[in-house]
C-alpha cells in the first residue's frame, strides 16, 4: 500500500512538475510583429521620414544581431497621413487584424489618442516617441511616452524667458491639441508671474500665409513671442516675425533642419526648450547610433529619430524581460506589465531613462540659442 | 487704426495672389469645362523647378522663372493631352475628367517628392523692407501686387485683341458654338491649359520667395484659385480677379476683431455664402 502511494504521489510530482515547467517555458512566435503608425504623407512627412528611418536602422541592427533572443523582430510601418485621427484608427486596425501585432510605436497627438482605447481593449503596448499633447497622459495605460510634452517644453521655455526677464508675452500657436496643451501650460504660469499675454494668434498644420497673425502680434507690442509651433510653421513664424520688424526676443519648442531652411538669417539668437539629443563619446551608444543613422540616410540623426530608434530597443528589452517570466508572454498586457515593473531602460540619449508612474520618461529639457544657423547648447532646466 | 490698415494692405496683397491663382484656374476652367485639380501640384512643380535652377544650380531668378513658367506650361499641355483629351474623346461624363483630375494631383504630388525631395524649399533674395506711415511690406510683397497686375493687364490685351484670345472667349461663352463657327476648340483647349498653367508659375515663385516651397503648397493654390473663380463667377476672368480680391480681404479684415483660430473656415464661408446668394458669382451676369 505504501508503495503504491508513494508511486502515486511520485506521478502526481513529475505530472504537476512537468506541467509547471510547460507553463513556464516561454511560447514564443515566429517572429516579433510589431506595428508603426507615423507621418508617411501629408504636409508634415518629414517626421515620417525621419522616424521610420530610424525604426529601420534598430531593427536591422537588431535582427542581425541575431534578433530578440534568436526571435526576429519586424515592424510594420503604417501611415496616418500627418496627424489624421481617423487614419490613425484604420491604420491601427490594419495593424492588429492583418498583421496580429502586439506594439505600436505610434506619433502625433490626435491619432494617438484616437488609438488609445484600441490599445485597452485590444491588449496593444504603444510606444510614442512624437505625441507631445498632454491630452496623451492617462489616454490608456498601455502607452509609454520617451518624448517630453509639448507642455513641459512650453514650462521650460516660459521658465527660460523668466531667467531673463521678459515681460508682456505674445504667443504664435499651433492649432491643434499639442499647441492648445502649451497655451494651457505656458499662460497661466506667464500670468501668475504678474506679466501679460497680450495677444494668442493661431497658425494652422501646413499654413503658407501667416502675415495676419504676425501683424496682430506686432500691434500688441509683446517684450517678447513664444512660438509654441513645431515643424515647420517655426521656421515660418520666426521668419515673418523679423520680416515684419518684430525685434523682440523669440523663444520656442522646436528647432529642425526644415525651421532652419525656411527661416534662414532670421533664425540667429532664437532660443528654444528641446529634448536634447547629441552624440558623446562619453556614450558610446549615442555616438554609435549617430554614426550609422548619418552614414546609412546622409542625414544628422535628430532627437525624433533618436526616440524612435530608442522606441524599438525598449521593446526589445520589454520582450526579453516578459518572456524571462515564460508561458504565453508575447502579449501586450504583459509587455506593459514588463515596463512597470521596471521602468528603467539603457537610453541612447545617454547613460539610462525611467518611466515615472504617468508613462513619460523623465528626461533633461534643454534651451539651445541659434548661433550661426545651429542650435547651441544653454543650459538645462528643471521644470517646476 | 494702425492694424486695421495693416491687415487692408495684406489682404490686398492676398488678394493679388489669389486673383492670379484665379486667373490661370479660370482660364482653363472657363474654357474647357475641366476642374483641373492637378493645378495644385503644378504649382507645386513650378516653384521647386525655379528652386533646382535658381536655388540648386546657382542661376539667375529670372533664368529659374522662366523654368518654371515653361515647366509649368508643359506640365499643364500634357496633363490635357494626356489625360482630358481621351475622356473628352471617349465622351466621359463630366465626373470622370474631375476624379482623373484628383488622381493626377496624387500622381504629380508624389513625383515632386521623388524628383526633389520632399523638405522645405527656399531661395534667399534681397527682399527690403518698406513702410508706409504704419503699414508694412517688403519688395516680394509689392512684385507679388506689380506681378499680378502686368499678367492681368497683358492676358486681358491678348484675349481682347489676338485672334487665338477671341477664340478663347468664344469658347468660353459656348464651346458647341464655337466648334459650329470653326473655332479649332482642341487647339484652343491646349493653349488655355499652356497659358493657365503658364501664370500659375508666377505666384508659385512668389510663395518660394516669400514663405518657402513645400510639396503640398499646391492644394492651398488650387483651393483659393477655385474659391476666387465660383466667388467671381464661372465664365468671368474680370470675376476670378474681384473674388480674390475679395476672399483675400474679407481672410485679412475679418480677423481684425475675430481670433485667427478661424482663419481657414473664412474662405470657405465666403464661398457658401456665394453659392447660396448668388450662385453665378459677382460677374457671371454682368458678362451677359
Amino acid at each position: 500500500m505504501r508503495k503504491l502511494i508513494a508511486a502515486a504521489i511520485a506521478a502526481t510530482a513529475v505530472a504537476f512538475g512537468g506541467s509547471a515547467a510547460a507553463q513556464n517555458a516561454p511560447k514564443d512566435p515566429d517572429k516579433y510583429r510589431a506595428g508603426a503608425i507615423l507621418a508617411m504623407s501629408g504636409k508634415a512627412d518629414w517626421y515620417g521620414k525621419v522616424m521610420s528611418r530610424a525604426i529601420q536602422l534598430a531593427v536591422d541592427e537588431i535582427n542581425e544581431a541575431g534578433g530578440i533572443e534568436g526571435i526576429p523582430l519586424e515592424v510594420i510601418i503604417e501611415d496616418h497621413k500627418s496627424g489624421i485621427a481617423k487614419e490613425g484608427v484604420s491604420a491601427m486596425n490594419r495593424l492588429i487584424n492583418i498583421y496580429d501585432v502586439k506594439a505600436v510605436l505610434t506619433s502625433f497627438s490626435p491619432p494617438t489618442l484616437a488609438i488609445a482605447p484600441i490599445a485597452d481593449e485590444k491588449g496593444i503596448l504603444l510606444l510614442n516617441g512624437g505625441g507631445t499633447s498632454a491630452a496623451l497622459v492617462g489616454a490608456t495605460n498601455m502607452m509609454f511616452h520617451n518624448r517630453s510634452l509639448a507642455s513641459d517644453l512650453g514650462l521650460a521655455a516660459v521658465q527660460r524667458a523668466k531667467k531673463e526677464g521678459l515681460g508682456d508675452m505674445a504667443q504664435l500657436v499651433w492649432k491643434n491639441d499639442a499647441g492648445d496643451s502649451v497655451v494651457a501650460a505656458a499662460a497661466p504660469y506667464w500670468e501668475k508671474e504678474g506679466h501679460k499675454v497680450v495677444a494668442t494668434e493661431f497658425v494652422e498644420l501646413g499654413a503658407s500665409n501667416i502675415d495676419t497673425q504676425v501683424a496682430k502680434i506686432r500691434a500688441s507690442r509683446p517684450d517678447w513671442v513664444g512660438l509654441w509651433l513645431f515643424s515647420p510653421e517655426s521656421g515660418l513664424g520666426i521668419r515673418k516675425l523679423r520680416e515684419f520688424g518684430v525685434d523682440v526676443p523669440l523663444i520656442g519648442i522646436e528647432y529642425t533642419g526644415d525651421v532652419k531652411e525656411i527661416a534662414g538669417k532670421y533664425a540667429e539668437g532664437y532660443e528654444y526648450a528641446s529634448d536634447y539629443f547629441i552624440p558623446s563619446d562619453d556614450y558610446p551608444w549615442s555616438k554609435r547610433f549617430a554614426d550609422a543613422y548619418e552614414a546609412r540616410f546622409g542625414e544628422k540623426a535628430e532627437f525624433y529619430a533618436a526616440n524612435y530608434y530608442e522606441n524599438v530597443y525598449v521593446l526589445a528589452e520589454a520582450i526579453r524581460r516578459a518572456r524571462a517570466k515564460g508561458g504565453d508572454y508575447w502579449d501586450g498586457r504583459k509587455l506593459a506589465e514588463a515596463i512597470r515593473e521596471n521602468p528603467t531602460f539603457d537610453s541612447v540619449y545617454g547613460g539610462s531613462m525611467t518611466y515615472q508612474d504617468n508613462g513619460v520618461a523623465k528626461k533633461r529639457v534643454a534651451i539651445f540659442k541659434v548661433e550661426n544657423g545651429e542650435g547651441k547648447f544653454v543650459e538645462y532646466v528643471t521644470l517646476n | 487704426m494702425d492694424l486695421f490698415l495693416q491687415l487692408l494692405a495684406n489682404g490686398l496683397i492676398n488678394g493679388s495672389h489669389y486673383a492670379l491663382l484665379g486667373l490661370g484656374f479660370g482660364l482653363i476652367f472657363s474654357t474647357t469645362r475641366i476642374v483641373h485639380f492637378a493645378y495644385g501640384p503644378i504649382v507645386t512643380f513650378a516653384a521647386y523647378t525655379a528652386w533646382l535652377i535658381s536655388g540648386s544650380m546657382g542661376l539667375p531668378l529670372i533664368v529659374g522663372i522662366a523654368g518654371a513658367v515653361l515647366v509649368a506650361a508643359l506640365l499643364g499641355t500634357g496633363s490635357y493631352l494626356t489625360l482630358y483629351r481621351a475622356l473628352e474623346r471617349n465622351g466621359a461624363p463630366p465626373l470622370i475628367p474631375l476624379i482623373a483630375s484628383l488622381g493626377l494631383t496624387i500622381v504629380l504630388e508624389n513625383l515632386v517628392g521623388v524628383l526633389f525631395g520632399t523638405g522645405v524649399r527656399t531661395l534667399d533674395v534681397d527682399s527690403s523692407v518698406h513702410f508706409l506711415g504704419p503699414v508694412f511690406f517688403t519688395s516680394i510683397h509689392v512684385w507679388q501686387v506689380v506681378s499680378f497686375v502686368v499678367i492681368a493687364v497683358a492676358l486681358g490685351a491678348f484675349l481682347r485683341r489676338t485672334r487665338y484670345g477671341r477664340a478663347i472667349l468664344a469658347m468660353t461663352d459656348d464651346p458647341e458654338m464655337a466648334r459650329v463657327i470653326g473655332i479649332d476648340t482642341l487647339k484652343v483647349s491646349i493653349i488655355v491649359f499652356a497659358l493657365g498653367s503658364a501664370i500659375s508659375a508666377v505666384p508659385a515663385v512668389m510663395v518660394l520667395l516669400k514663405d518657402g516651397a513645400s510639396t503640398h503648397m499646391g492644394f492651398a493654390a488650387v483651393f483659393m484659385g477655385f474659391v476666387a473663380v465660383i466667388v467671381g463667377g464661372v465664365g468671368s476672368l474680370r470675376g476670378a480677379i474681384a473674388g480674390g480680391y475679395l476672399v483675400g480681404l474679407v481672410e485679412s479684415l475679418g480677423l481684425w476683431q475675430i481670433p485667427t483660430e478661424w482663419q481657414g473656415s473664412i474662405s470657405f464661408v465666403v464661398l457658401f455664402l456665394m453659392i447660396m446668394l448668388r450662385p453665378q458669382g459677382l460677374f457671371s451676369m454682368a458678362r451677359k
